[in-house]
């Protein structure tokens, strides 16, 4: 029996797409499970030790006399909870350990006592808590963690929350710490919606199209690829359906369950908050809100009411996690269309034959395509994946998902059309606006390649002369520039345009003008760059040029003079024509050059004044390394490459048209 | 079960380590930027202390001042770095807010060792109320002047302007008085002598306040109408005037005395009162090298006393007399030889009253702004109010965009 090639594209295409995509699917779904399952219990953790920051609170807010240590609370609350295997209370004054069961403190002496130098870590903790606490306060806008803990190796789990005394309400006065064993824990999700995301739709497919096949005899065999395909698609898609939607229903309803015994055990620890309070004879009142179920910034949560209700909504809310593995479905589901549209159509066919018909060239350039991906699409895509986000020198050590920002970097930029500011003393440029930096740049670079290739092809012009003696000393003399360091050249040329002990300004003393502060103005700090930028860049031009020059046949020129043509005529209608070819890309790279020279710009006049003279790549830098807006500078990078990329693009298509006409 | 065997092998393994310790010498790394005498000075202290301690050998290595900052924020944080490093305060916000570069020592630091140092010194190292790192070296600026033409320095700010009117001929570009005025660094003398600054509190900006525009105001009085100090006071125009005997006094740091031409016989005071600030002195800012011990050591315990020790009274005596650097050990000017040293009593006598740089990691953020306003304003195209309004909304968005989640 024939088996079409078509149909079995088809079908690995489905099996492959299905397979990766579904264990790229059950990865994701399992991470939400767990990140679900560290959060619920995270805040176990953390009901238990508000409540008794609580109690710790009212217990040192009493009067001196009546004060004692909270050993016995804690012992209290330790025998009320069976979750809780160690408590510790430590106050920051005086780094005193207040009462604690953890086994390495009794080790080191019976609370309460001052902390030994070995238990450093326990007092910067408190310090760290304190000062998250301030800087929260201080700048209306949480950002540092106000509940610090995670799981330990043993499938415990620690939780330090700060109490604070009736005396300063919002100073941390120390930290309660728990080590709790939490009633939820991990469980992997179901495995089989993988097998049947994998298998389900290649097997339907390969069996259906073999029954079809016998049944239905299509004279295209065109149409039959674009309908099997179609086919494919769908039943693909139901899959993907199908397997997401199990997954999501799953979060979902453990989700509920969460919330529920989360509520029971808020229930059972506000008993005991309140037996214990009686106990102790402490002067403490269960407020009407639930304020022991918080976040990492210590803001409540609200999904349990103060007599632990669940609020109506929790089972249907849509939280983040879940979004997320949504988002992470709907990517896989596209990776995996991907694929069998890839397989499919005879892509990967193809790709196969290339690499097997070729293989000792692919094994010799695969020390370079691996060199190329760790040193050049690494950081590259890297970079870009940031300037999605809002990454900046506070929030570093976030994952880049946590901090997306999605476009809103590109809208800053490229949408900010305030070119023009308004103030009191009348109107001025926004030097710190994009279109500005844009146009400084793209005048920059006009103006730069201009002067270059001038007085490149003027000079080399002179050099070519046959008649010209010691040629080679003046070559020689006009290449060093060229030789010596760039920034060496930058900051000698900086110091020539000093103001007061500039030979520049001294220069124009002798002629009896008037000193210029030459940093002062847009425009004199433009021409500054100009100048020296002008001086590094002609000697590549001249070379490029010289070696044009010496190219063009002098044939040529003879023929021209017994037509009786004159030196223009010569120039015009031989010289730059042959020069063409070897001018061309030379002027292109020198585009991107000066596109892009950072040193320059930087050490000369340092986009000085204002920040009115930076171009697009050094005020990139300043955006990074002077305001630590790293994801902001991405965004900016990436805006500058899609300019590049885009010249590029147009300057092929124009150079591929002219080389045609000739 | 496995990590917990495994802690409790590294448990053990660190035990066998305590126990072996005079036999497999712990070594420190410590990184620093000196050249010169102040290399030597400070080897000579690192030596003494190997010598001291037992099973502690010290290593160190001068890092070329431009790549320092760049090299610590790269290398520490991902503990390829040294145990131990010295750097001035402006970066410790910076490094505290990226994380996992600089150790708190706060629990180590009692009311003993805050006694120890120069008033105000620790609180450069101090951020969000945490104690980084011990103060090693100071350095302010102070008054210097030409002996020559001046006899006795003066105390207000009147005494300064008349006398510094007396040796001004501007014709002859001669003046009484130079420095970096439009330098907010040299400004900030005045500006905290008017009770001014440029972030309060915390990372708040407050360039624009009505402290900081009184005092832009008096050192505008002191160019336009008395006419006492250069335009354009470069830093190379000051060394200039300075070393050719057309400056009477300047204010600058420790750091220029190398450059005086020995032609020159100068001395040192503090720097005047403010008698347009009701009499409250001139406060330059200061900044405070502090020695930092970092975060992924291994060894902290003992970097610790590696820090300790630098900043000892012992170590202080070997860098001011060897090094010639202004230890924030204050026992060390009671020292007689110390005593007798006229440069180090003034430079002292100024920290008193100076205050330290703020170390937040916004200053970058500031200076840009501010230069920008401060040439403005002396070239006369603004108002300082003016300039310094546009400054500080140019820095309170640069902050708002920083801080925001």
């Amino acid at each position: 029996m024939h088996i079409s090639h078509n149909i079995i594209r088809v079908t690995l295409g489905l099996f492959v797409g299905g397979l990766i995509s579904a264990f790229l699917g059950y990865w994701f779904a399992e991470g939400a499970l767990r990140e679900k399952v560290a959060e619920t219990r995270m805040r176990q953790g953390t009901i238990r030790a508000m409540a008794l920051a609580d109690l710790v609170h009212a217990e040192q807010s009493r009067t001196e006399k009546d004060k004692q240590t909270p050993g016995a609370l804690i012992q209290f609350w330790q025998q009320r909870h069976q979750d809780i295997d160690a408590v510790r209370v430590m106050r920051l004054s005086g780094a005193r350990l207040l009462a604690s069961s953890f086994s390495d403190d009794l080790e080191n002496g019976t609370p309460p006592r001052r902390l030994k130098r070995s238990e450093k870590a326990i007092y910067d903790m408190g310090q760290l808590l304190r000062a998250n606490v301030d800087t929260n306060r201080e700048e209306g806008n949480p950002r540092e963690p106000e509940v610090m803990g995670g799981e330990l190796a043993n499938g415990r789990l620690r939780v330090a929350v700060p109490w604070f005394t009736a005396k300063s309400p919002d100073k941390a006065a120390g930290f309660v710490q728990l080590e709790i064993s939490p009633t939820i824990q991990t469980k992997d999700p179901a495995f089989q919606p993988v097998l049947v995301l994998a298998l389900v739709p290649a097997l339907l497919f390969f069996f259906g199209s073999l029954i079809l096949g016998r049944v239905v005899k299509l004279e295209h065999p065109e149409s039959v690829v674009w309908s099997s395909m179609t086919t494919a698609v769908l039943l693909l898609i139901f899959g993907l359906l199908g397997f997401g939607n199990y997954y999501l229903i799953d979060l979902g309803q453990e989700n509920v369950r969460f919330q529920q015994e989360l509520a029971e055990l808020y229930t059972a620890t506000r008993t005991s908050a309140e037996e214990g309070a009686a106990e102790f004879n402490l002067d403490y009142q269960i407020g009407f809100s639930n304020d022991w179920d918080v976040n990492e910034f210590r803001q409540p949560l609200r999904f349990i009411s103060f007599d632990g209700e669940l609020y109506i909504g929790v089972g249907t809310a849509q939280d983040s996690v879940a979004n997320r593995l949504g988002m992470a479905f709907f990517a896989c589901s596209l990776l995996a269309v991907a694929l069998l549209v890839f397989f499919g159509l005879g892509g990967a066919a193809r790709l196969w034959r290339t690499i097997v018909d070729y293989r000792e060239a692919y094994v010799y350039t695969l020390p370079a395509m691996i060199g190329m991906l760790v040193l050049v699409f690494f950081p590259f895509s890297y970079g870009i994946a940031l300037s999605f986000t809002d990454q900046t020198l506070y929030n570093t050590e976030k994952p880049l998902l946590d901090i997306w920002a999605g476009l809103s970097n590109y809208i800053e930029i490229i949408g900010d059309f305030n070119l023009i500011q308004t103030t009191e003393a009348g109107w001025s440029f926004n030097y710190e606006n994009f279109y500005w930096t844009l146009f400084i740049t793209v005048a920059w670079t006009v103006v730069n390649v201009t002067i270059g290739v001038s007085v490149g092809l003027v000079l080399a012009l002179l050099l070519n002369n046959k008649n010209l003696k010691f040629k080679a000393v003046y070559r020689g003399l006009l290449i060093l520039p060229w030789a010596v360091p760039s920034y060496v050249t930058a900051l000698i040329w900086k110091g020539m345009f000093n103001r007061e002990f500039g030979p520049i300004n001294h220069t124009l003393g002798i002629l009896g003008l008037e000193p210029i502060a030459w940093f002062d103005s847009v425009f004199t700090s433009f021409l500054t760059g100009i100048t020296v930028n002008g001086w590094l860049s002609f000697p590549f031009m001249m070379v490029i040029c010289l070696g044009g020059l010496q190219s063009i046949s002098a044939d040529m020129y003879e023929a021209a003079r017994l037509d009786g043509a004159n030196r223009w005529q010569q120039f015009r209608y031989i010289t730059l024509p042959s020069l063409k070819p070897t001018l061309i890309p030379a002027i292109i790279l020198s585009v991107v050059w000066t596109f892009n020279m950072f040193n320059v710009i930087y050490l000369v006049s340092g986009g000085q004044p204002g920040g009115s003279n930076e171009i697009l790549i050094t005020k990139a830098y300043k955006l990074a390394f002077q305001d630590y807006r790293y994801g902001y500078s991405a965004a900016y990078s990436t805006v500058i490459f899609m300019i590049l990329l885009i010249y590029g693009v147009f300057q092929t298509k124009v150079s591929r048209a002219m080389e045609s006409n000739s | 079960m496995i990590h917990n065997r495994i802690k409790r092998s590294l448990l053990l393994a660190a035990l066998a380590c305590c126990m072996s310790a005079p036999l497999a010498a712990t070594e420190l790394v410590v990184w620093h930027a000196y050249r010169g005498a102040e290399k030597e000075a400070f080897q000579a202290v690192v030596d003494q202390f190997s010598k001291q301690s037992d099973g502690i050998t010290v290593k160190t290595l001068a890092v070329p001042y431009d790549a320092y900052a760049d090299k610590i924020t790269a290398a520490v944080p991902r503990g390829k770095g040294p145990d131990v490093f010295i750097f001035a305060q402006d970066r410790l916000g910076g490094w505290i807010e990226a994380g996992n570069t600089v150790e708190p020592i706060d629990f180590y630091v009692d009311d003993e060792m805050r006694a120890r140092f120069l008033d105000r010194t620790l609180d450069a190292l101090t951020y969000r109320d945490i104690v980084y790192g011990l103060p090693l070296n100071f350095k302010c600026i102070a008054l210097i002047y030409n002996k020559k033409m001046i006899d006795a320095p003066p105390k207000t700010s009147s005494e300064l302007v008349a006398l510094a009117k007396k040796h001004t001929n501007a014709a002859a570009g001669q003046y009484g008085l130079a420095y970096s005025y439009s330098d907010f660094f040299f400004h900030a003398a005045l500006m905290n002598g008017f009770g001014g600054g440029v972030f309060a509190p915390g990372p708040k900006p407050t360039l624009n306040r009505a402290e900081n525009v009184k005092s832009i105001e008096l050192i505008l009085k002191w160019y336009k109408q008395d006419g006492i100090v250069p335009a354009e006071p470069s830093t190379a125009l000051i060394t200039s005037l300075f070393n050719k005997g057309k400056a009477a006094m300047i204010f600058n740091g420790p750091w220029f005395l190398g450059e005086i031409d020995s032609s020159i016989d100068y001395a040192l005071a503090p720097l005047p009162t403010l008698d347009e600030a009701g009499g409250t002195p001139m406060k330059p800012w200061m900044t405070i090298e502090g020695v930092y011990v970092s975060a992924p050591s291994k060894n902290k315990d003992e970097a610790f006393d590696l820090v300790n020790y630098l900043t000892s009274l012992e170590a202080g005596k070997v860098m001011a007399l060897q090094g010639r650097q202004l230890p924030a050990n204050k026992a060390v000017y009671a020292i007689d030889e110390v005593k007798k040293d006229p440069v180090m009593q003034a430079f002292v006598a100024q920290s008193k009253v100076a205050v330290p740089m703020p170390n937040l990691a916004e200053m970058s953020m500031f200076w840009s702004p501010a230069t920008t306003a401060m040439n403005t304003i002396i070239r006369g195209t603004a108002t300082p109010k003016a300039a310094l309004d546009k400054a500080q909304v140019q820095v309170e968005k640069a902050v708002a965009k920083l801080r925001k989640q």
